[in-house]
């Protein structure tokens, strides 16, 4: 017992320390000397990132992932997304203590990334924010948890109430929101509201999400040249957390340059493709699991997910708070579910898909309620659709031996 | 006869001397921040969805991790309870309810259906947003069912419906009188009178009951005093069962019990005097500023001298799961008492949450001895 509360100590001394992240970037450095240099960049972004909000000589904000990113990169301050750090933790193979510690004071059924996130938080492993921000427009947690997170932390909560459905005035309400939030923002924080910079930060969002459309072009090809399950980690963490900063469009223009040359050299991510299949829900188990093994085993690439379907449309500088509530309000999994089954129509077709996966993460209502509409309507349309109920964060809610006879029953319906 | 089964005779005879309630079209409503003076101005019949029972038939729609309510209307919709509706006006409350509306327009195919969009917050350009929200409701409602709404006709709704919140008002004081005792958990049940039949007889059913009732001026208190906060309940179970076991529930601030008794003040815009009525009533969890609703929940203490509260949450009711620890943690900084339950929507109580009720209840007799 001892041990472990010295073993916790030096960890959150070591997490803390911005020096920890110095002497990790050749170490981690060294270790991906092989991995492609895309992925190499989305590492040492991480470090360096993890690295400012620990210094604390800027200004850190705390937001969730949905809101566009460019709004704390327009002011100036050091960005921290709770729920891609809990992400992180998962994938490391660290979630489980941090989950047990929420466990003692919230619910089970709860999304597990909150309560990884919130298990952090409590214990002290994260980053001091200065201001939390957040944005109701995906799921009802978001502002509840992140609420409280500033009772926790002791600094301001600011939030974003996004409508459901578009109005004549949801703009207008929407803009007029946004523009309160960052001026209350440059407010609170000392920072002064530079249009420039955000002239820049919007300016490099629009440079790196033309990669982005590349990138999802390139995809199309057959066989597929990215794996699903590498979209699914580090694509989405950047698309969700570099979009406006030099690191997101380094990362995403090596990105495609990599899956580029794939294209021209027909080379597939699967040795043999057989099947292509769409992964819906933006997440997917990260512990270790076998699912994309087991996909992988019966020649089924995952060619394409939900994910990173590019959503909005190009950020005008001269506007920027208009810009960026079209970000807002064009979101798929926001608003009505015709918006989101729109897109998964456009990404059957562009991506030939052979069928969907719906990963049914535990504790997320907004995604998961649409997965019978959304699998009933496919179907319709004679596209194989099943549900695959997990857990991303929480290991205890994965049950290998269901997981590979739904898949493996998935794959024979296929063939 | 209890308070309550008295009332629903009362009501039932004056129901059938009624003969205007017949032939409206009916519809389906989810949520207490849909102002049903709209309905009423619109001369629709409203029927608030609040199935009596579970049932499995959703469960093929909707995932196992899904509020049981939800799962509830949706089954109830399917096996056909709700063929009678001519329509369904949803809020987007939260993500189940979004779901449900989804759900119900996909595989019921209601021939009306409308969302209304409910902002989290409460400012001069969320009311005029909410306004809007309403104005095409009413639009929509026109249209669809030929009728028109106007100005005065919703004044006359909103004054109807202001009369019910202060009968409503004088049914809560008046816990305690009569023979036998007007109980918190019959005054919930006559309020779930209200959501299903035409407001002007329940209004003269309450004016009646009410006439009798405040005769009496022995009040009967007993047991510790508190209060229930929490997500939909399904029906007064739970506060029948505090009140057997010795407890008495003082206030209830639920959707299906007080949380909107202050009334519409009527200006010259009436859609505007809804809007701004409806989003700065006492707030559910569903709403953002959690501060508010916990100012709102001493303020009901200190009235009311509550000293315990039950907080209920229904399984996977993510405002409430999520709200709880900040609720319970600003309760015990005050030296209140909390009992968290985590609970199902299955038409009975189960016996573990007896259990708890009990040991809660001990806890607080004690302390107040």
């Amino acid at each position: 017992m001892r041990d472990k509360e010295t073993r916790v100590k030096l960890l959150r001394w070591l997490i803390h320390s911005p020096t920890t992240y110095r002497v990790l970037r050749p170490i981690v450095d060294l270790q991906n000397i092989r991995e492609n240099t895309a992925y190499r960049i989305w590492v040492r972004f991480l470090l360096d990132i993890l690295r400012k909000a620990y210094a604390h000589k800027r200004p850190v904000i705390w937001m969730n992932s949905f809101l566009p990113i460019e709004i704390v990169y327009g002011v100036g301050a050091v960005p921290f997304l709770p729920e891609v750090m809990a992400s992180l933790v998962g994938y490391m193979g660290w979630g489980e203590y941090p989950i047990a510690q929420a466990d003692a004071r919230i619910s089970t059924d709860l999304c597990s990334f909150y309560r990884c996130a919130f298990g952090l938080a409590l214990e002290g492993f994260l980053p001091r924010p200065n201001l939390i921000i957040s944005s109701s427009h995906l799921c009802d947690g978001a502002n509840k948890l992140f609420h409280y997170f500033s009772q926790i932390c002791g600094c301001p909560h600011l939030m974003l109430d996004p409508p459901y459905s578009e109005s004549p005035s949801t703009h207008q309400y929407m803009t007029d929101q946004l523009k309160d939030l960052v001026e209350k923002t440059c407010g609170l924080l000392r920072l002064p509201l530079d249009q420039d910079r955000i002239s820049l930060v919007l300016n490099l969002s629009n440079q790196t999400r033309q990669y982005l459309v590349k990138i999802n072009e390139l995809r199309r090809a057959v066989p597929s040249p990215f794996p699903g399950s590498e979209g699914l980690s580090y694509l989405a963490g950047m698309n969700f957390y570099s979009i406006g900063s030099g690191w997101g469009l380094r990362f995403f223009r090596s990105l495609h340059d990599d899956i580029e040359k794939k294209v021209a050299n027909k080379k597939g991510y699967l040795f043999e493709e057989k099947h292509r299949l769409l992964w819906l829900h933006h997440v997917r188990p990260y512990y270790k699991n076998e699912i994309f093994q087991i996909l992988a085993e019966r020649k089924a690439a995952v060619s394409f997910e939900e994910s990173n379907y590019l959503y909005w449309p190009p950020l005008d500088p001269a506007q920027p708070w208009k810009s960026m509530v079209d970000k807002i309000l064009s979101n798929i999994w926001a608003g009505p579910l015709e918006r989101r089954m729109k897109a998964i129509e456009e990404m059957v077709e562009n991506y030939s898909i052979d069928g969907v996966i719906h990963f049914s993460h535990w504790g997320c209502r907004q995604s998961c309620g649409g997965a019978a509409v959304i699998g009933d309507w496919l179907k319709e349309r004679g596209v194989p659709y099943i549900v695959l109920p997990g857990d991303c964060m929480d290991p205890n809610n994965y049950s290998p031996g269901q997981t590979r006879t739904r898949l493996e029953a998935f794959i024979e319906m296929l063939e | 006869m209890s308070q309550s089964l008295a009332f629903k005779k009362l009501l039932n005879g004056l129901k059938s001397e009624a003969s205007e309630v017949r032939g409206n079209p009916v519809l389906g409503w989810t949520c207490t921040y849909l102002p049903l003076e709209i309905l009423d101005a619109a001369g629709l019949s409203s029927y608030r969805i609040l199935p009596e029972t579970s049932s499995e038939r959703a469960d093929a729609y909707l995932d196992p991790n899904f509020c049981p309510f939800i799962k509830a209307s949706l089954g109830k919709v399917l096996e056909g309870e709700y063929s009678f509706l001519s329509g369904i006006v949803m809020l987007n409350t939260c993500d189940g309810m979004r779901r449900l509306y989804d759900a119900w327009r996909f595989y019921c195919h209601p021939p009306f259906s409308f969302l209304l969009d409910l902002p989290r917050i409460v400012t001069s350009s969320s009311i005029a947003f909410f306004r809007e929200g309403l104005v095409d409701l009413i639009g929509k409602i026109e249209r669809h069912f030929g009728v028109t709404v106007t100005k005065d006709g919703l004044a006359s709704a909103i004054e109807e419906a202001n009369r019910t919140r202060a009968l409503i008002r004088r049914l809560f004081s008046s816990q305690g009188r009569g023979d036998p005792p007007l109980r918190h958990s019959d005054i919930l049940d006559i309020l779930a009178e209200g959501w299903t039949n035409q407001r002007k007889v329940f209004n003269k059913a309450l004016d009646h009951f009410l006439a009798k009732l405040e005769v009496d001026s022995s009040v009967v208190s007993r047991g510790p005093k508190l209060m229930v906060t929490g997500s939909l309940l399904d029906g007064s179970l739970l506060i029948r069962l505090i009140e057997e076991l010795g407890g008495e529930v003082v206030a209830s601030d639920l959707c299906i019990g007080e949380r909107f008794l202050d009334g519409v003040i009527l200006g010259s815009d009436p859609v505007l005097s809804l809007s701004k009525a409806y989003l700065e009533k006492a707030p559910c969890a569903r709403m953002y500023d959690t501060e508010r609703r916990i100012l709102h929940l001493k303020h009901e203490l200190d009235k009311t001298k509550a000293g315990g509260v039950i907080y209920f949450a229904l399984k996977f009711c993510d405002p409430y799961l999520y709200e709880a620890p900040a609720a319970e943690e600003a309760l015990r900084r005050i030296g209140v008492p909390t009992l968290f339950i985590e609970g199902e929507y299955t038409g009975r109580i189960s016996g573990g949450t007896r259990t708890r009720v009990q040991a809660f209840l001990e806890i607080l007799g004690r302390d107040a001895g």
